[in-house]
């Protein structure tokens, strides 16, 4: 098994790596590009897992060099865990992320970071109610103080993957009026 | 009620449509508070203040870079521990003594002296390698880039930098380019090739090409910095005015006359945050590592080379070829050339060397001024020339060389002019 690290530029995942691996990590550059990404191990019920902080993305339909590795790491490691680093002032924009590496079938932890800035910004959110639709692990975090990196932890091994299908039917489905506007086929198709 | 069949992957629509259910279902937006990180932050972005605060935390970096590494190591330390002690220690414990070829090229090649060859009594004229090559890297460079990482990771993790990106916006745009393009041009400062690295962002082609040449070209690194600093502290102002005029000018020219578009880049300015110890230690850590690994083994190596060229009599031959240029154009002594080759493969190193010919006292002021900037200029360090042989087409590689040499001889020129109505070259 291995961790993947994925999530937006900026969201303090460089943060997040170093709090979680221990003194001996790698800067690796992946082959044939001249993007590196940073491995290192973690302590996970007393074995050493290998950590990778995949390159920042902002969606997993490759916009630069840097997304078009995130998304062949993540494609080559299909036995990893994802701890998708969201950051919580801006939930939504990350959730995409976190939706597109839920639906490709990989067990997911969220963890909503910058909890700090999305307190400062008076923004409520409910993570059991979150949980519960996701039906994946959600854990607040501010990565700067090390606030919830043990419960993080913790959850990495409860993590499964989910079908998007139960994430749309706990949500209260998929509006038909977003898809149906679509127009292009191959999209998905309402059935009376 | 309606039965629905999902195909995964969902489109971006779905995407969207069920992100906005789960938002509304889970989270509140309430009234926000006007805390002290959205002052300071206003404070930091807004010209008004904005421009005054830039200035102030530039001093502070540059004033703790030439403190910190140049005054506090290089000066108090460094240059006695060197000078003092380990060149005399060599000097009388390494094998040959003065004239003999090997130890020439290890410790001491000396130099004339009305005809009599006396030994060097410090390191920047001594030439070897394990005098002046371990100087340079462990008694200049590496307080410098030390330094210069050490506040570039703590601005880099306040989330100065994304500001000051926004605050140079409107004047960068003059030139075409975006407020981005401060990033990798403060990292250059730092090293080239992270620089470089940075250039990745950027949208297109022609911005990419624009970013690197002018990196290339026009931005010394903190290795060079730090020994030039040491060596012609008094010229610092001029050598980087005279850059940053090179910058602004030629980056006006190649937008110009590059073809292709560029786009306005939407950059995330992310909320100041307070830098953690283990973070920076970090960073610190692999840049300054990083940088040793690069370091060490071509500044021996371009000692070694320039060494035996001297010895083969090869570097004299070039020095005569090249001279009538160097002094007709450029107005600098054919002596130069020493400095300009190992340039390629270490600009610290190359300014290390021109310390040695301003020693012997063979250059005036202007001549000094004008080599430093030469060497700035005239090409990449080898580390971040194999970088931009990775980044860019074949293409863009003549295009970038091309605009190199172009550069060259028409600033390297213009300032020889310059200094000839001054009447100083």
């Amino acid at each position: 098994m291995k961790i993947l690290l994925m999530g937006h530029p900026n969201v303090g995942k460089s943060v997040f790596f170093n709090r979680l691996t221990g003194a001996k990590v790698f800067e690796s550059n992946y082959p044939g590009t001249t993007v590196d990404f940073m491995k290192g191990w973690m302590r996970l019920e007393g074995e050493d897992v290998e950590l990778i902080d995949v390159p920042g993305a902002f969606s997993l339909e490759p916009k630069d060099r840097a997304e078009e590795v995130a998304v062949k790491m993540l494609a080559e490691n299909r036995d990893s865990v994802v701890v998708c680093v969201l950051d919580a002032s801006k939930i939504e924009r990350g959730l995409y992320l976190a939706l597109e590496i839920i639906e490709r079938g990989y067990p997911v932890v969220v963890a909503l970071n910058m909890w700090d800035v999305a307190e400062d910004k008076n923004i409520k959110i409910e993570v059991e109610k979150l949980e519960q639709i996701l039906g994946v692990p959600v854990v607040p975090t501010t990565a700067i103080s090390g606030e919830g990196f043990k419960e993080l932890v913790s959850k990495i091994t409860e993590a499964a993957p989910v079908k998007i299908e139960k994430i749309i039917e706990t949500a209260g489905g998929v509006s038909v009026a977003a898809s149906a506007g679509e127009g292009e086929g191959g999209k998905s198709a309402a059935v009376s | 009620m309606k039965e629905k069949v999902v195909k995964v992957p969902l489109s971006v629509d779905e995407r969207w449509d069920l992100i906005e259910r789960i938002s509304k279902q889970t989270v509140e937006f309430g009234a926000r508070k006007h805390t002290l990180k959205d002052a300071i932050a206003e404070l930091t972005v807004k010209p008004l203040t904005g421009i005054p605060v830039a200035i102030a935390v530039i001093y502070g970096f540059w004033s703790f870079f030439v403190d910190f590494a140049g005054t506090l190591f290089t000066d108090g330390f460094m240059v006695r521990l060197f000078d003092e002690h380990w060149l005399p220690w060599l000097q009388s414990v390494f094998p040959g003594g003065l004239g003999n070829k090997f130890y020439a090229l290890m410790v001491d090649a000396g130099h004339l002296e009305e005809g009599v060859r006396v030994a060097s009594d410090n390191c920047f004229e001594a030439f070897g390698v394990l005098t002046s090559g371990l100087f340079v890297v462990f008694g200049v460079v590496l307080w410098a880039v030390l330094a210069f990482y050490l506040m570039f990771a703590i601005l880099e993790d306040v989330g100065y930098l994304p500001r000051l990106a926004v605050l140079v916006d409107t004047v960068l745009h003059k030139i075409g380019l975006h407020g981005y393009a401060i990033v990798p041009t403060f990292l250059s400062l730092g090293c080239n090739v992270p620089g470089v690295t940075a250039t990745r962002p950027l949208e297109t082609r022609k911005q990419r090409f624009m970013m690197m040449t002018l990196l290339a070209i026009f931005v010394p690194c903190g290795a060079q910095i730090g020994i030039m600093q040491d060596l012609v502290p008094e010229m610092m102002g001029w050598i980087f005015l005279t850059l940053a005029i090179g910058y602004l000018g030629f980056g006006f020219i190649l937008n110009k006359i590059v073809p292709g578009k560029s786009p306005e880049i939407i950059m995330d300015v992310p909320p100041y945050q307070m830098p953690t110890l283990r973070n920076i230690g970090r960073k610190l850590w692999i840049r300054t590592s990083r940088f040793l690994l690069v370091a060490v083994p071509f500044v021996l190596l371009g000692c070694l080379i320039v060494g035996l060229m001297y010895l083969t009599g090869a570097m004299d031959w070039l020095a005569a070829v090249l001279g009538p240029l160097l002094m007709g154009w450029f107005g600098v002594p054919a002596e130069t050339v020493a400095p300009l080759i190992a340039g390629f493969l270490r600009k610290d190193l190359a300014v290390g060397m021109l310390g040695g010919l301003m020693e012997q006292g063979i250059m005036t002021t202007f001549q000094v001024f004008t080599s430093v900037i030469l060497l700035c200029i005239y090409f990449p360090c080898l580390a971040t020339f194999a970088l931009m042989l990775k980044e860019e087409n074949w293409k863009e590689i003549l295009g970038s060389l091309a605009s190199l040499i172009a550069m060259v001889f028409v600033y390297g020129g213009l300032i020889h002019l310059v200094g000839i109505m001054l009447g100083v070259a």
